[in-house]
C-alpha cells in the first residue's frame, strides 16, 4: 500500500504548485498539527455523515478555535472579514483539513451557505450583524428548506410567515434539518404571500432558534443514530428586517447561493473517501477476501472510480465560472454519491457474515455504518434524479417537462 | 494539472476541427472506409503537408514541429470525433516513440519521413515472434493500419523491434470497424532493429486512444442530445421525457468524467511520463468503456433510425467496441492498475 500521502490529491497537486500555494499548504498543515492536540486531540476523525452526534460540544469549541485564528471564510472577500483567497488555496485548505483528520465542521451551514448568500443579497446591516459571528465560529446556523411536502419539489414550501406588529410570525414545519438542536439561527424559506404560487411569494427569513415558538425533534435514521431533525414553528418570531433580499423574492436568493458553489469542498471529502477505501482494503487483505476475484475486481474499480472522481472535479474547476453554473456540482454529486454507495456495499461484502452482528445498543462498525448511511447519498442535497434533471436541462439544454 | 487548452492549443483544435469538418464529412468517411485501402491519400497528404499534423510528434531537428503528446492528442481527438479514416494515431505513436528513445542514426533514418507523412508507422503489439541474429520470425495479429504502414514496431517480449513493412508479408483483414483497418503480418527472418522498451510506447498509445474515445463519446452525446431536442412524439420533443433525459444526463456525467480522465492522462504524458504506469491503463479502461456505453445508448435513444446502416451510430459503436477489445480484456487492465496501485492480495500496506 502506498502511504496515503502518495496517492492523495494534495501530493499530486502539490507537485506543480506555485510557491505561494506551497507556503500556504505548509501554513495550514502547521496550524492543524499545532492545534489538533491537547483538548482537541480526541476529535481526530470525529463527526461527519452517520456520526454527527460525536463530541458535539468539543467540536463547537473547535469551531471557535478555527474562527479565532482566521480559518473560517478564507474565500470571503477581505472587506467582509475573510481572507480573499482564490479557490486553489481553498482546495489546499480542505485537503489539509481532511488529511489531518480534523473533525467534521458544525459551522459549514453558516460559512458555506448563509455567509455567501448575505454577501450576494444581504444588506450592510445584515452583513455587519451576522458575518462576524460566523467567522468567529460562535454563531451556528441550520438550513430550513425541506418540508414534509416539499422535498425534491422545494417550491411547494408551505411554511407561512406574515408580518404583524413589526415582526414576522412563522408557522409550519421543516424537516431533515441537520444540527438544528445546536444551531443559534435558521435560514428559513417561507411563504409570505399566501396567494402566490410555487416559486413566487417565498421569502428568505433569518429566524433565531432559541425561542418558545420553535420545537426541535430528532429523527432516528436507519443507522439508529439521529443527525437530522424536524423543526416545528408555532408562531415563531423573526425581526421584520431579518429578511434577505426583497420579501417574496426568496426563491432567487436561495438558488443564488447554489449557483456560485463550485464544489471546492469536494477535495477534502475525497480524502475522506480515500481513507474509507483504505480501511476496506486493509480488511479485504487481512481477512483474505481480496483473494476472491470478484472482490478484487470491485476493489480495483473503486480505486479507479476515486481517481476519476478527482480528475472530474479538478477539470470542473479549470472551466470558466460562467460555463453552466450548477451543472458541475450535479455531476460531482452523482459521481460521488454513486461511488460512495458502492463502497458501502463493498465494505460489508468484504466483511462477510461478520457484518451481520452489531454491538450493544445497535452500535455499528465502520463498514456497517458506511453501508447504511451511504443510502442517503443519492437522496439528500438534491436526489440523484433531481441532479439528472439539472444536468439535462442546464448542461444539455433539454426541454423542461410539464411540471 | 492542466485540463483546458492553452490559446495555441485552442487554435490548433479549431484548425483540425475545421479540417475534419471539410474532409471528414459522413459521405467522405463512408467512401473511404469502403475504398481499397481504407485511407484517402489526398486527405492524408493535406493532413500531413498542409496542416503539419504528423510533424507535431517529431522534434524540430528531424523535420518536425517539436510539439508533443498534448498537441498530438488534440489532433487525435478532433479526427476521432468524425472517425476520419487515417493512420494518424498509429503514425504519431510510432513517431513519439522514436523521438523519445531511438539512437540518433535510427531517428535520422525514420523521423523525417514520419514528420512529413511520407512514412506511415504502425504498432504490432499482438505479436508472436522469435528474434535471432538481427531478424524476427513469426506473426503479428490485429495490426491496426498495418496495410498502410511502411514502418512497423513489433513487440518482442518487453522490447519493440523496428521492421520495414516491405520485408514482411501483409494480409489485409476485413474489419468490424471499417473506419480503422487491420492487417495480419508475417515475418520470416525479417531484418529487425531494436527500437527500445515496449512499455512507454504502449502507455502512449493507450493515452491517445483514451483521448480519442473521450472525444468521440462527446460527439455521440452531442448528436444524441440534438436528436432528443428535435424528434417529437406525443406532441412534444422526446427530450422532455424524464426517462430519456435521465439517460442523457448519465451519459453527460460519463462523458465529463472520461474527458477529465483523458486530459489528466495527456497532461501526464506531456509532463511526467513515469506517471503513466497507472494512469495509461486507467484512462484506457475508463474512456473506452465510456465510449462503448455512450455509443450503445446513442443507438437506443435514436430508436429505429439508430439501427440503420445509413445512420452514423453504428460506426461509433463499432469503433468503440473494437478499441475496447484491442486494448485487451478489462480484467487485464484492471489487474495492471491494481498492481500499480498496490491493491493486489498478499502484500502489505
Amino acid at each position: 500500500m502506498h502511504a496515503p500521502d502518495e496517492q492523495a490529491p494534495a501530493k499530486q497537486a502539490a507537485d506543480k504548485q506555485a510557491p505561494d500555494e506551497q507556503a500556504f499548504r505548509a501554513e495550514v498543515r502547521d496550524w492543524l498539527s499545532a492545534n489538533l492536540s491537547g483538548e482537541f486531540a480526541p476529535l481526530v476523525g470525529s463527526g461527519g455523515p452517520g456520526r454527527e452526534h460525536e463530541f458535539i460540544e468539543q467540536r463547537m469549541a473547535w469551531e471557535r478555535r478555527l474562527g479565532a485564528d482566521g480559518w473560517i471564510g478564507i474565500g470571503w472577500p477581505v472587506s467582509a472579514g475573510g481572507r480573499g483567497l482564490p479557490w486553489s488555496h481553498q482546495v489546499i485548505f480542505y485537503e489539509e483539513y481532511a488529511r489531518a483528520g480534523a473533525p467534521a465542521r458544525v459551522g459549514h451551514m453558516g460559512e458555506q451557505l448563509l455567509g455567501p448568500t448575505l454577501l450576494m443579497f444581504g444588506t450592510a446591516e445584515q452583513r455587519g450583524r451576522f458575518l462576524p459571528g460566523i467567522l468567529a465560529g460562535t454563531q451556528l446556523w441550520c438550513q430550513g428548506y425541506s418540508e414534509p411536502g416539499a422535498g425534491s419539489d422545494l417550491a411547494a414550501v408551505a411554511t407561512r410567515a406574515r408580518l404583524d406588529g413589526g415582526e414576522w410570525h412563522v408557522d409550519g414545519q421543516k424537516v431533515w434539518t441537520s444540527l438544528a438542536q445546536f444551531a443559534d439561527w435558521c435560514f428559513v424559506l417561507a411563504r409570505t404571500e399566501p396567494a402566490a404560487q410555487r416559486h413566487r411569494g417565498l421569502s428568505y427569513l433569518l429566524v433565531p432558534m432559541r425561542q418558545p415558538g420553535i420545537e426541535v425533534r430528532p429523527i432516528v435514521q436507519l443507522t439508529g443514530t439521529a443527525e437530522f431533525n424536524e423543526v416545528f414553528f408555532d408562531d415563531a418570531r423573526a425581526a421584520a428586517g431579518d429578511v434577505v433580499g426583497v420579501p417574496g423574492d426568496g426563491w432567487r436568493v436561495a438558488m443564488g447561493t447554489l449557483a456560485v458553489e463550485r464544489g471546492v469542498s469536494t477535495f477534502g471529502q475525497q480524502l475522506g473517501f480515500q481513507r474509507e477505501f483504505d480501511a476496506v482494503l486493509v480488511t479485504a487483505r487481512s481477512t483474505g477476501a481480496l483473494e476472491d476475484p470478484d472482490i478484487a475486481a470491485r476493489i480495483a474499480e473503486a480505486w479507479v472510480g476515486l481517481q476519476v472522481m478527482r480528475y472530474t472535479a479538478l477539470a470542473a474547476l479549470d472551466r470558466p465560472a460562467a460555463d453552466v453554473p450548477g451543472a458541475e456540482v450535479s455531476i460531482n454529486k452523482l459521481i460521488w454519491g454513486t461511488w460512495h454507495q458502492r463502497l458501502g456495499e463493498l465494505a460489508v461484502d468484504v466483511a462477510g457474515a461478520a457484518a451481520t452482528v452489531v454491538g450493544a445498543g445497535y452500535d455499528l462498525d465502520n463498514a456497517q455504518r458506511l453501508f447504511l448511511y451511504t443510502k442517503a447519498d443519492t437522496i439528500y442535497g438534491g436526489s440523484a434524479e433531481i441532479q439528472r434533471n439539472v444536468i439535462a436541462e442546464r448542461l444539455l439544454g433539454l426541454p423542461r417537462e410539464a411540471r | 494539472m492542466e485540463f483546458a487548452d492553452t490559446p495555441e492549443q485552442a487554435l490548433l483544435r479549431d484548425t483540425v476541427r475545421a479540417f475534419a469538418a471539410r474532409h471528414g464529412t459522413p459521405e467522405q468517411v463512408r467512401a473511404t472506409m469502403t475504398g481499397p485501402t481504407g485511407c484517402d491519400h489526398h486527405t492524408w497528404e493535406r493532413l500531413a503537408r498542409e496542416l503539419g499534423l504528423t510533424a507535431l510528434a517529431v522534434p524540430e531537428r528531424y523535420g518536425g514541429a517539436g510539439a508533443g503528446p498534448a498537441e498530438v492528442a488534440i489532433a487525435v481527438e478532433e479526427l476521432g470525433r468524425v472517425l476520419l479514416p487515417s493512420p494518424y494515431l498509429s503514425t504519431a505513436v510510432v513517431a513519439l516513440a522514436l523521438s523519445d528513445q531511438a539512437d540518433p542514426a535510427f531517428a535520422e533514418r525514420y523521423l523525417p519521413g514520419l514528420a512529413d507523412g511520407s512514412l506511415i508507422g504502425a504498432l504490432a503489439l499482438d505479436a508472436d515472434v522469435v528474434s535471432a541474429g538481427g531478424t524476427i520470425s513469426g506473426v503479428a495479429r490485429h495490426v491496426v493500419d498495418g496495410g498502410l504502414a511502411g514502418l512497423l514496431l513489433v513487440r518482442a517480449g518487453d522490447q519493440l523491434m523496428a521492421v520495414s513493412a516491405a520485408d514482411t508479408a501483409i494480409e489485409q483483414l476485413n474489419t468490424l470497424d471499417q473506419t480503422r483497418r487491420q492487417a495480419l503480418v508475417r515475418f520470416d527472418q525479417t531484418p529487425a532493429l531494436l527500437a527500445g522498451p515496449a512499455a512507454p510506447v504502449i502507455a502512449m498509445q493507450r493515452v491517445l486512444l483514451a483521448a480519442e474515445c473521450a472525444a468521440a463519446a462527446r460527439h455521440c452525446l452531442e448528436v444524441t442530445v440534438e436528436y432528443l431536442k428535435t424528434r417529437r412524439q406525443f406532441g412534444r420533443p422526446i427530450g422532455s421525457f424524464q426517462a430519456l433525459k435521465h439517460r442523457a444526463a448519465d451519459l453527460a456525467v460519463a462523458v465529463e468524467s472520461a474527458h477529465a480522465t483523458a486530459r489528466a492522462a495527456v497532461w501526464t504524458a506531456a509532463t511526467d511520463p513515469a506517471g503513466l504506469a497507472t494512469l495509461a491503463p486507467l484512462a484506457a479502461l475508463h474512456c473506452s468503456r465510456t465510449f462503448v456505453q455512450v455509443a450503445a445508448e446513442m443507438i437506443q435513444l435514436h430508436g429505429g433510425i439508430g439501427f440503420t446502416w445509413e445512420h452514423e451510430t453504428h460506426l461509433y459503436l463499432k469503433r468503440a467496441k473494437s478499441t475496447q477489445l484491442l486494448l485487451g480484456p478489462v480484467s487485464g487492465l484492471r489487474t495492471e492498475i491494481a498492481g500499480q496501485a498496490d491493491l493486489l492480495p498478499g502484500r502489505r500496506g
